[in-house]
């Protein structure tokens, strides 16, 4: 039996906060997670170190929810749900009968990038649908941009207040409908690139890579972008429309890479964010793949086609 | 001719002090097979040793001409008996064959054989592999006997994978001839004619030594058992990867079959799926082994069920 704002609720229950001050936050955070001490249901809570150690100042009993400080895991948005979803089964696994879990994404507010997290925010309301999850997820009014705000607001189909009230949001987008936010290109974008390939084979993309990439960044994220560039130009050569173009830019410590076709790109606002279960040869596995990587990987979607960008080295913008 | 003997001496122990020497290095497979046999794309036809399984293609025979002079030539030069193979009765072939190259000083020597390919395959119908290659082992064996350091054979072989049904086997018969020059002293090259088309690359893919350029990954067996895989495996060549390791078998006295990555400049994912349902249907474990940090990490992230990994690094 689930406890609290979910009883009786089935899947993930997905639920957003806004708060404007560490009262507010307080007002929001201490009654999940104690309901949910209280219940013996995991709690999972996940912020930076400062808020992390003022939500364990004010539990009763801190040593009963799980904190993680790891930064790593909202690396990127695939990676921090196969993360979750190893947690979730986990618990699943010994018996919780429902899974508290509370965080924070990443956006120029807190100094990181909210690029990406548009469609994670979309997509965990399907994938982790197999779980009793209840996920609350906090925004900060005061330094979160207005378009992440507005964006929190349509990929939720909850909302509870500070002062402790649940409701539905009438403003929620289902998944296989909502737009994504439009992120800004990179300044590299706007040069003119070191290479730049139409229709050429995965193999060559590589090799103009190796040809450009060396020194500038670690071998391991060499690699990744090589995985990378890789399966953009393949998807693109095998479900794209021509002409596919790679172009490569560098500085010496960033290397970005678009591959553009003039297809429509993948139907399903949700790809890569996820493995495909039931079956591992399915066609979009590599994109899922290369969203587990090291790198910034973007889908963009336009009028004249689809373009992935991927990019390692210091991020801008 | 004292002068061709001496040559054939001088050659002989020549190879014998490369061989001790190889020796010398130790257990260490990958430098002394690396030292021993050709891996790997390669520019020209010349250079092979004693145990070289070399894949080449010719538009037009007198393209072939030349390599085949080269190849022999060489082969003699080295200690070797020499073989030639071809359709029809033994007098065509040498008469074919004295239109390549000067044959006549060498079959009184003996050092050239001349085989007709009905005495090895059974031609218009698949061959079967291992009933060839106990053909090769036989002739290997014979020229030792009669005091060559080995054997060395060449054909073209496009007459014999010319139907669909023969290329299965014919495959399968170029892994296990890859896998018997890499422990005995047979030294094969095997042309094609490029009227094959595409068909082409499942035959080179399985040579340890290819012209570069002619197929992206190769397979080749390493002379501890162990079955190398070298190049890039990417979405262009699944297809062709695919049907080679249908042509993969373990050997028969062998418990496990090992894949060793070392040589495997890229790798992806469609490609470990293929090994990881390979190793599923393999009737023993299969084992990866040295596998490149790229493809490991792969391998991490889809979580492979049927793969083992070889840890002990012993390369």
């Amino acid at each position: 039996m689930r406890t609290g704002a979910a009883r009786g609720q089935t899947g993930h229950f997905h639920e957003a906060g806004f708060y404007g001050s560490d009262i507010e936050f307080r007002a929001l955070i201490v009654p999940f997670a104690e309901e949910g001490i209280a219940a013996g249901e995991p709690v999972i809570i996940g912020y930076d170190n400062r808020k992390n150690a003022l939500v364990h100042s004010w539990l009763t009993d801190p040593s009963a929810v799980t904190f993680l400080a790891d930064k790593s895991l909202y690396a990127t948005p695939s990676r921090a749900i196969a993360t979750y979803r190893r947690l979730f089964e986990f618990h699943a696994a010994k018996g919780a009968r429902q899974i508290r879990i509370t965080g924070e994404l990443p956006h120029l507010g807190n100094g990181g990038s909210f690029d990406g997290w548009d469609r994670y925010e979309a997509a965990v309301n399907t994938v982790w649908d197999d779980f009793p999850v209840w996920g609350l997820c906090l925004y900060d009014t005061a330094s979160a941009p207005a378009a992440v705000l507005d964006f929190a607001e349509r990929t939720h189909p909850r909302i509870v207040s500070p002062s402790g009230v649940h409701r539905a949001n009438e403003r929620f987008q289902d998944a296989a409908v909502f737009e994504g936010l439009t992120f800004a290109p990179d300044p590299l974008e706007q040069t003119m690139p070191m290479i730049e390939l139409v229709d050429r084979s995965a193999a060559e993309a590589r090799r103009a890579l190796a040809q450009i990439g060396r020194g500038r960044v670690a071998d391991t994220i060499l690699e990744d972008l090589l995985l990378g560039v890789t399966e953009a130009v393949t998807n693109a050569l095998l479900h794209g429309r021509a002409p596919v173009t790679a172009r490569f830019w560098a500085t010496p410590d960033r290397i970005v890479i678009t591959v553009h076709d003039q297809g429509g790109g993948p139907a399903d606002p949700l790809a890569g964010l996820v493995p495909t279960p039931s079956s591992k040869a399915h066609q979009g596995l590599g994109l899922w793949l290369i969203h587990q990587l090291d790198i910034d990987v973007a889908l963009k979607h336009a009028d004249d086609g689809f373009t992935v960008r991927l990019r390692a080295g210091p991020t801008i913008g | 001719m004292p002068g061709v003997s001496n040559t054939l001496d001088l050659a002989r122990s020549q190879a014998a002090g490369m061989l001790d020497q190889m020796c010398q290095r130790g257990p260490g497979s990958w430098v002394r097979l690396a030292a021993m046999r050709m891996i790997g794309p390669v520019e020209s036809p010349r250079g092979f040793g004693l145990q070289d399984h070399l894949c080449w293609v010719h538009g037009d025979l007198r393209d072939y001409r030349p390599r085949l002079t080269e190849f022999f030539s060489e082969g003699l030069e080295r200690g070797l008996q020499v073989a030639y193979l071809g359709a029809g009765n033994i007098e065509e072939l040498r008469e074919h064959l004295d239109r390549f190259i000067d044959v006549g000083p060498l079959l009184t020597r003996e050092a050239l054989r001349i085989i007709s390919f009905d005495e090895i395959y059974r031609t218009g119908e698949p061959v079967v592999p291992a009933e060839v290659i106990k053909k090769y082992a036989a002739a290997t064996q014979e020229a030792l006997t009669d005091g060559y350091r080995g054997l060395r054979i060449s054909a073209d072989v496009t007459d014999l994978v010319r139907a669909p049904e023969q290329q299965d086997a014919f495959a399968r018969l170029e892994f296990l001839l890859e896998r018997y020059s890499s422990r005995n002293p047979l030294s094969a090259l095997c042309e094609y004619r490029l009227e094959l088309g595409d068909a082409v690359t499942q035959f080179a893919c399985m040579h340890a030594a290819v012209p570069a350029g002619l197929t992206p990954f190769q397979v080749f067996a390493c002379d501890d058992g162990a079955v190398g895989l070298l190049g890039e495996f990417d979405a262009a060549g699944q297809a062709a990867f695919k049907r080679a390791l249908q042509s993969i078998q373990p050997a028969p006295d062998e418990s496990e079959l090992i894949f060793d990555m070392s040589a495997v400049r890229f790798m992806d994912h469609r490609a470990l799926l293929a090994l990881d349902s390979y190793a599923q249907k393999c009737q023993v474990p299969v084992l990866l082994r040295s596998m490149p940090p790229v493809v490991r990490r792969v391998a991490r992230m889809l979580g492979l069920e049927h793969l083992g990994i070889v840890r002990t690094g012993g390369l």
